[in-house]
Order: C-alpha cells, then sequence, then structure tokens
C-alpha cells in the first residue's frame, strides 16, 4: 500500500530552549479533514507551519506523497494556506489575488483570469472580482483568501484558524461552505483551530495537541466518548470526570457515590472515569437503574435547541448534562431543584493516567 | 523569524545587510576613524603627512584661544537648549493638550517643512530682517526706540539657533506630551492641583523623558552649527565650528581641525550619555 | 472656566507666533526677492523681478542647479536603495550584531554637519576621490540613508509579517516575493524617502561645501554670495530653493500621513 498523503516521522521542533513540538509520529490520509486542536501555545500552529515549509524541523522529516520536504523552500511546496490574518495583498483587487498563486506558476494571463474569476463564481463573491480587497466585508475577504488557495488546484490545503476573525452566524455559514468545498474536490484539509465546535463539526478526525505533544488522535466521537486521558477529557469540556477507589464488590466509591462500571475496574484500583453529558438521564422520581445519584440544579445555558444542565453532585463535584430542550418537559427546572442523575455502565470511560 | 537547523548560508538575508554596512562602513565609520588618526598627522609645506605625533593635540590644547572658544560653543548651545526648550514648551502644551487632533496633525505637518529646507537662506532672511536698517529697527523707530544692534551679537547667534532648533523641539515636545495619559493630569486637578503646578508637578515629569531627547537635539544642532555664530553672530568670538572652518579652509591645517573636531565629538557624546541617563532614572531618589 | 478660556487663547496666540517665527523667513525671503531696495526694510520698494533676472542670468548659479539636481537625485535614489536595505533588515532579521547594525543606521544625523564634513575630505582626499561631483553624491548618501531608513521603517511597521510567506506559499521565491509584494506594498514610502533625501541633498551645504572643491551646489554658491555682501540675488535663489525642496517634502508628507491600507480584522 502506497504511503499516506502526509506522513509526519519523529519530528522535534525547538526555539532555542524550548521545544514547541516533542518528538511527532503522525499520518494524514489522502482526502481527509484533518483538524489539529488545542489550547494556545500546543505546537498546533508550529505544526502546520512546518508543513508549509515556514518553520524547519529541528529533528526528523516530513514527507508529502512520499518525498521528504526538508530541504524543500516553501515557494516549491504546493502547500497553499488560509492564513488567520488573511494576509491578502492589499495592492491588488480581489481577482489579482487569486490569480498570484498562477502567475508565480507562469500562466498566461487570459488563462489566469478566467480561472480566477471562476474560482470566485464558485465562492459566490464573482461580482466583486475588481473589487479592492480592503473594502470587502470579512466573509468576502475570507472567501478571496479560499479561492487564492484553492485556485492553484493543490492536493493539500492549510487552514490556519481562518474563521477566528468572523462573527459567530458567519463561522457557522463558513464551516458550512468549507466542508462542501471538501466533499466536492476530494482534497486533503489541515485545519488548525482553538475552537472545539468548529474542529468537531468539520473533521473527519481530530488531533488534540497538549504542550507539544499528540494527546490524541480520531474521528470526533471517540475523542468525545473516549477521552485518552484527562487533559483530553477536561480539555473537550461536556465532560463529566469522577474519581475514587474500586471496592471489594467491584464498585468505585466516588464522592458522589459508589458506581459499578460493569467489571471495567479492578479491586483495590485508584480509577478517574468520564461519563459524557449528554448520556446522564434525568428524572424527578428515583428511577430503577443503576448508578443513580441525586444533585441540586444551579442553572442551565441554551445552545439553539440544546440545553446544558448544571448540578451540584453530593460532595460539591460540577455535573453536566445536555440534553434536547423537548425532552425536559414535565421536570421542574428552577435553581435548586433536585433531580436524579443516572448513566448506564456501559457509559462511563475509564482514563488512563 | 524563520530559524533553520545548521544549513547554508541565507544569501538572501546577507544580501540586504550589506548595502548599509558596506556603504556605513566605507564612508561614515572610515571617514571618522580616519580624522582621529589624521588628528596625529604632521603638516608640511601646506602638505599633510602621515605620522603619530601629538603636537597638534598638544598645540591645540595649551592654547588659550581654543579652551576660550570651547567655553563660549558650550555656553551659547547650553543657553540655546534652555531657551528654545522654554520656548517651544507652550506652543507643544496648546497642540498636545488644547488643540483638535486635526489641528495637530496639521500643525506637525508644517512644523516638518522648515527641517526639510534651507537653513541658509533662512539665516540670511533674517540677516537681512534684523540689519541696522532692517524690518525690525525700522518697525522700532516708528516708536522712537532704537535701532538696536542686532546682528553681530549674541542674540543674533541665539535667533539663529531658535530657527534651527525650535521646530524639532516643538515636534519632540507635542509627542511627548500628546503620550500621557490625560487622566492623570485631570485626577492632579481634581486634587486640587492648580493648573501651573499641575504643569510642573504632573506633566513635566510624565514627559520628562521625551523633553530631555528634545533638548539634546537642540544642544547638538547648535553645538555644531557655524552658520548662526557666523552670519548672525558675526564670528567674534568664534565656536569650535567656525575653528573647524577657519582652521582647514584658509590654513590646510586639517589635522588641527581634526582635534578639534574630536574635541566636540567627545563633548556630545558626555553630554548626550549624562542627559539620558538623566531622562531614563528611576523615579525617587 | 473663565481663566480656563482665556488660557486657551493665550496659548493659541503664542502658538500662532512660533508659527510665525517658524515661517517668517521663508515668507521675507520671497518678499524680498520681488523688492526693489538691495537693503529690505518698511516701508518696501518697488516691485521688480530684477533679482530674479540677474539670478537666471549667473552662469554660475545654472551651473550648480544642474549639479543639485544630478546630486539630489542619484542621492535619493543611492540613499532610498540603502535605506530600504536596512529597514527591511531590520523588519525581517534578527541577528548577532543587530544593535550595531541600527547604531550604525541611524547614528550619522547626530554628528554635526562640520565634522562629517571635514572627515569626509580627509577621508576621499586621501584616495584623491576629493573636489569631484561624485564626492557630494557619496557624502549625502551617508548623511540621507538614516531619513530614508526610518520613512520605509515605518511602512513596514504596517506590513502583516504573514504577506511575505503567503507569497512564499503561493508559489513566489523569496526574491520574486520582495518584486512583487514587499515593494509594491512599501511604494508610497519609497517615493516619500525619494522626496526627502533628494530635499535634503538638495539643501545641505556643509559637507557640499567641503569637497565640492570647484564643483558648486546651489547652496555652496548662496554660501559664496552670503559671505561676500548682501545680495538681493539670494533672495531670489532661496525662494526657488524653497519652492523645490517644499514641494519635495509635501509630496512626502501626504505619502506618509496618507492612512496605510491596512487590512481591519473584522
Amino acid at each position: 500500500m502506497a504511503e499516506p498523503l502526509v506522513v509526519f516521522d519523529n519530528v522535534v521542533k525547538r526555539f532555542g530552549a524550548f521545544e514547541a513540538v516533542k518528538r511527532m509520529n503522525f499520518e494524514i490520509r489522502e482526502g481527509e479533514f484533518l483538524a489539529f486542536m488545542g489550547p494556545s501555545g500546543c505546537g498546533k500552529t508550529t505544526t502546520l507551519r512546518m508543513l508549509a515549509g515556514l518553520e524547519q524541523p529541528t529533528e526528523g522529516d516530513i514527507r508529502l506523497a512520499g518525498k521528504s520536504l526538508v530541504n524543500v523552500k516553501p515557494h516549491e511546496r504546493g502547500t497553499p494556506m488560509v492564513w488567520q490574518s488573511l494576509a491578502l495583498f492589499p495592492f491588488l483587487n480581489a481577482r489579482e489575488n487569486v490569480e498570484f498563486g498562477l502567475k508565480m506558476r507562469g500562466l498566461d494571463k487570459p488563462t489566469r483570469a478566467r480561472k480566477a474569476l471562476d474560482w470566485l463564481e464558485r465562492l459566490g463573491i464573482g461580482e466583486f472580482a475588481e473589487r479592492d480587497v480592503n473594502s470587502l466585508s470579512g466573509g468576502q475577504r475570507q472567501r478571496v483568501a479560499l479561492a487564492r488557495a484553492l485556485v492553484t488546484e493543490p492536493k493539500i490545503l492549510l487552514l490556519d484558524e481562518p474563521l477566528s476573525a468572523l462573527d459567530a452566524h458567519l463561522v457557522i455559514r463558513m464551516q458550512g461552505v468549507l466542508t462542501k468545498l471538501q466533499r466536492e474536490l476530494g482534497i486533503t484539509f489541515v485545519y488548525v483551530t482553538h475552537s472545539q465546535s468548529e474542529a468537531f463539526a468539520m473533521a473527519d478526525r481530530v488531533v488534540i495537541m497538549s504542550r507539544g505533544e499528540i494527546a490524541q488522535i480520531g474521528p470526533a466521537r471517540d475523542i468525545y466518548r473516549t477521552p485518552a486521558s484527562r487533559f483530553v477529557a477536561e480539555f473537550v469540556g461536556r465532560n463529566n470526570i469522577f474519581a475514587g477507589t474500586v471496592n471489594a464488590a467491584g464498585n468505585v466509591d466516588t464522592a458522589a457515590g459508589a458506581f459499578t462500571l460493569g467489571g471495567k475496574a479492578k479491586p483495590g484500583e485508584n480509577v478517574s472515569f468520564v461519563v459524557a453529558a449528554d448520556v446522564v438521564s434525568i428524572s424527578t422520581a428515583k428511577p430503577a437503574a443503576q448508578n443513580v445519584f441525586a444533585a441540586q440544579l444551579i442553572s442551565e445555558e441554551f445552545v439553539g435547541s440544546m440545553v446544558t444542565l448544571f448540578f451540584e453532585a453530593p460532595g460539591g463535584a460540577e455535573v453536566k448534562v445536555q440534553v434536547q430542550e423537548r425532552l425536559l418537559e414535565g421536570i421542574p427546572r428552577e435553581p435548586g431543584q433536585q433531580l436524579f442523575l443516572s448513566f448506564d455502565p456501559s457509559h462511563a470511560h475509564i482514563l488512563k493516567g | 523569524m524563520a530559524e533553520s537547523r545548521p544549513a547554508k548560508p541565507d544569501y538572501y538575508a546577507i544580501a540586504w545587510r550589506m548595502p548599509l554596512i558596506v556603504w556605513q562602513g566605507l564612508f561614515f565609520v572610515g571617514p571618522l576613524l580616519f580624522m582621529l588618526a589624521m588628528s596625529f598627522f604632521l603638516v608640511k609645506n601646506y602638505r599633510m603627512e602621515a605620522a603619530f605625533q601629538f603636537s597638534n593635540w598638544s598645540r591645540m590644547l595649551s592654547k588659550g584661544f581654543f579652551w576660550d572658544a570651547y567655553a563660549y560653543t558650550l555656553w551659547l548651545a547650553v543657553l540655546a537648549t534652555f531657551i528654545t526648550s522654554i520656548a517651544a514648551f507652550p506652543a507643544s502644551y496648546f497642540l498636545a493638550f488644547k488643540a483638535s487632533e486635526r489641528l495637530r496633525r496639521w500643525a506637525i505637518f508644517f512644523l516638518v517643512i522648515p527641517f526639510f529646507t534651507s537653513y541658509l537662506v533662512r539665516v540670511f532672511a533674517w540677516q537681512v530682517i534684523l540689519a541696522q536698517q532692517g524690518v525690525v529697527n525700522a518697525a522700532i523707530s516708528y516708536l522712537g526706540l532704537g535701532p538696536w544692534q542686532m546682528l553681530n551679537t549674541q542674540f543674533g547667534t541665539m535667533v539663529g539657533y531658535l530657527v534651527l532648533c525650535l521646530p524639532l523641539a516643538v515636534i519632540l515636545q507635542t509627542f511627548s506630551l500628546a503620550n500621557i495619559d490625560k487622566r492623570l493630569v485631570e485626577a492632579a486637578h481634581n486634587l486640587g492641583c492648580g493648573r501651573l503646578r499641575a504643569v510642573f508637578t504632573v506633566v513635566a515629569p510624565l514627559a520628562k523623558t521625551g523633553l530631555v531627547v528634545a533638548a539634546v537635539f537642540c544642544f547638538i544642532l547648535s553645538f555644531g552649527d557655524f552658520v548662526s555664530p557666523y552670519y548672525l553672530g558675526g564670528s567674534k568670538p568664534p565656536t569650535l565650528s567656525i575653528m573647524i572652518v577657519d582652521t582647514s579652509k584658509s590654513g590646510q591645517q586639517w589635522p588641527r581641525a581634526a582635534v578639534v573636531a574630536i574635541m566636540m565629538i567627545a563633548t556630545l557624546l558626555a553630554v548626550a550619555f549624562t542627559a539620558i541617563g538623566f531622562a531614563y532614572r528611576k523615579r525617587g531618589k | 472656566m473663565k481663566t480656563g478660556r482665556l488660557l486657551r487663547w493665550l496659548l493659541a496666540l503664542y502658538t500662532a507666533l512660533v508659527f510665525l517665527f517658524v515661517f517668517a523667513p521663508i515668507v521675507a525671503s520671497l518678499v524680498f526677492s520681488f523688492n526693489s531696495d538691495r537693503f529690505p526694510t518698511i516701508p518696501l520698494g518697488s516691485f521688480t523681478t530684477a533679482w530674479y533676472a540677474k539670478a537666471f542670468s549667473n552662469p554660475e548659479a545654472w551651473d550648480a542647479a544642474l549639479r543639485s539636481l544630478l546630486v539630489s537625485s542619484v542621492t535619493a535614489v543611492l540613499a532610498t536603495a540603502i535605506g530600504f536595505s536596512a529597514a527591511y533588515t531590520d523588519y525581517r532579521y534578527d541577528f548577532f550584531g543587530k544593535t550595531a547594525f541600527l547604531v550604525l543606521a541611524l547614528l550619522p544625523p547626530t554628528i554635526p554637519l562640520i565634522i562629517l564634513a571635514l572627515a569626509m575630505l580627509g577621508w576621499l582626499s586621501m584616495f584623491n576621490a576629493s573636489g569631484m561631483t561624485i564626492s557630494i553624491i557619496i557624502a549625502h548618501t551617508v548623511l540621507c540613508a538614516p531619513f530614508a531608513m526610518a520613512v520605509i521603517r515605518l511602512r513596514l511597521n504596517q506590513m502583516d509579517p504573514n504577506l511575505e510567506p503567503a507569497a512564499w506559499n503561493l508559489g513566489a521565491s523569496e526574491w520574486v516575493t520582495m518584486k512583487s509584494v514587499v515593494i509594491p506594498f512599501t511604494l508610497p514610502s519609497i517615493i516619500a524617502s525619494l522626496c526627502l533625501t533628494a530635499a535634503v541633498s538638495f539643501d545641505e551645504f556643509a559637507v557640499a561645501w567641503f569637497v565640492s572643491g570647484l564643483n558648486k551646489t546651489v547652496p555652496v554658491v548662496i554660501l559664496e554670495i552670503v559671505t561676500g555682501n548682501i545680495d538681493p540675488q539670494v533672495n531670489a535663489i532661496g525662494t526657488a530653493v524653497f519652492f523645490v525642496s517644499i514641494t519635495l517634502v509635501v509630496i512626502a508628507q501626504v505619502l506618509v500621513l496618507r492612512p496605510a491600507r491596512k487590512p481591519d480584522a473584522a
């Protein structure tokens, strides 16, 4: 089988004494939408910049389509990027911006203009082709930046927090534009973001980074349901984390109560486990289920039709529950209300380390 | 920016670094170092010969007229620095605090213009204005006064130094005053600090660095200028810069002129470092 | 707040006087240049263009004007090229000895011209290179490069640090990026720098006087006329010189002050 499109082979990046990226090994498959996510300073942007050739790895090798990139200059790589600042050329109009990469490839003027206009049309801003880029709105400028990168028909597109400067409603719209484009073109997108909703909404696989290391790599669903570490579980944020000691009966004694994990823990061990916020059930009367505990409602938060309820469990721990708002009919939701929460043992995921 | 693993030299970066290093090395550092060497050369039969003799130094520094000129030049420059700083301050204060943003921009726009126009012609114009039968004396004669002797006096020299330094002083002072947090001044007013007192106890200390930098520039400009003391001050007594002109132009005594020049550079460096040290000194003794 | 308003007006009046003082010689020179009196005073004499006629029929003045034009335009190009390279280096790179590099770049304006003139005269004479038109150009480039650097560096400050990488990323080599991104972006400041450095060179007299020998520039001619006598011809030449410099400086300022077309982060 041929090598994946991109391979990071023992890549280390140091800036002086600071190790920005610590020995990274991973692959990017042809045609996938891969998102890098992590807190600022975790090394995600450095990773992307190494792929574009704007930083050189201190150690290790990066291969694109089987060829080592180490001695390949940025302008010889064919890895166009959409920048956080957009970095449009302010002295060129929208069409000339899009033509830039084609001009560098030596295409003649009519071909350049045709291709550029095609792409501007495709992204719905054909009418602004001759406009000064400084006079365009944020969303329009975003599309010019996308067209400028895509017009060269690359195998791979790099995106560095491209939506972070946009208003919330535009972000959702552009997410749609990006996923649709990626499906249609079938090219690989490598997307760096600090926004969980962007990464989870668009990416086939997500790489969670922490302090220069990969904390977890996998589909959004896996990262959410089965976080590899306490860091990932906390970073994802919609998880409830419980910690305790396994008693002789195989149940875990936590501050919120004793829970059974269906035999996944050995007696005597100290374990932490996560229960995703959307698998916790709520009821007014004590249900006949496993792993039931009483908690006090503190507050609630709406995002669209979803509501997140914040409870205080015995022992003071915060427990989050996420449900469709219509499923809460008949359940009193005054702050201070005592309710019963429960979860199925199969939904508890034990954290390593 | 992009740092790389030990690789071949970055010719692109070097190419952009070289023009300045080569040009200023050859034609700025080179001449100044040569001047230092020249101060040890000898002049025989109106020709300069390379040598390493202290005779120029001992001859110049042992002469009373050199030290008289030194003291006079220093006095003039210090006086010009204080007069310019004080004369500029109310205007800078107005532009920084009382004028609109728009007016301030226009004012700076106009103040930059003289800086790049002929100082020589401006001094000549003042020579005509201040002459014995000039505009000023004609004007005051209607009041039954004068005529006043203004040309070829210290007053004339000071007018020239003001022509040279005032625009730059107002620009630098205005920038430093405009950068002050205005709320601090308001707070001072609020605490019952009088207007004039606020200027000295709040505004001046906050803008100290900028005010000192402006003063240092005034000092540098007036200390090295030879046009005002010559054409408006009458060159008697001579200043150090006039001495450089006289020794090098008429007597071909470049080495002795070099001695004067090096003494001037040493003085300027000493003044600049003392002043900058004072400007950035931490408050609270 | 009656005293407040009075104070404001007094300060405004004072500021106006400062401007009057600063621009008086420029205006006086213009007025005197059309005034028939050899020793202008008030009341003014009659209107005349005789001084211009005298100046314009003076072959030495014409010779000097042409030389000044040559010196200032070549100086402007050289100083702007050197200033640009220094500004770009400062913008983009951090390297061992950068402080020394910046000192070298910005020090010349703090050395009195008369001292530079003497040093330059000695240095160029050693290579038998003084007394020529090119000697003036060499010396003026040293003086003007720092101004060029300052003006262009200000413009580079407004350039998105990702703009160059964005061009590389789209297939432009560093040199091509310089030509098609950095230079177009800094073009207003490059033109401003050409104007400012030309103006500085056009008006500089001390260094030119020392190193020019018989190849006099306009300010050197003025200096010699002024040294001789009061001759209103100087007002005519001076007014012409002012006109040239002020035009250059105003063009430069308009270009520098023009609001940067900076992408506003939406």
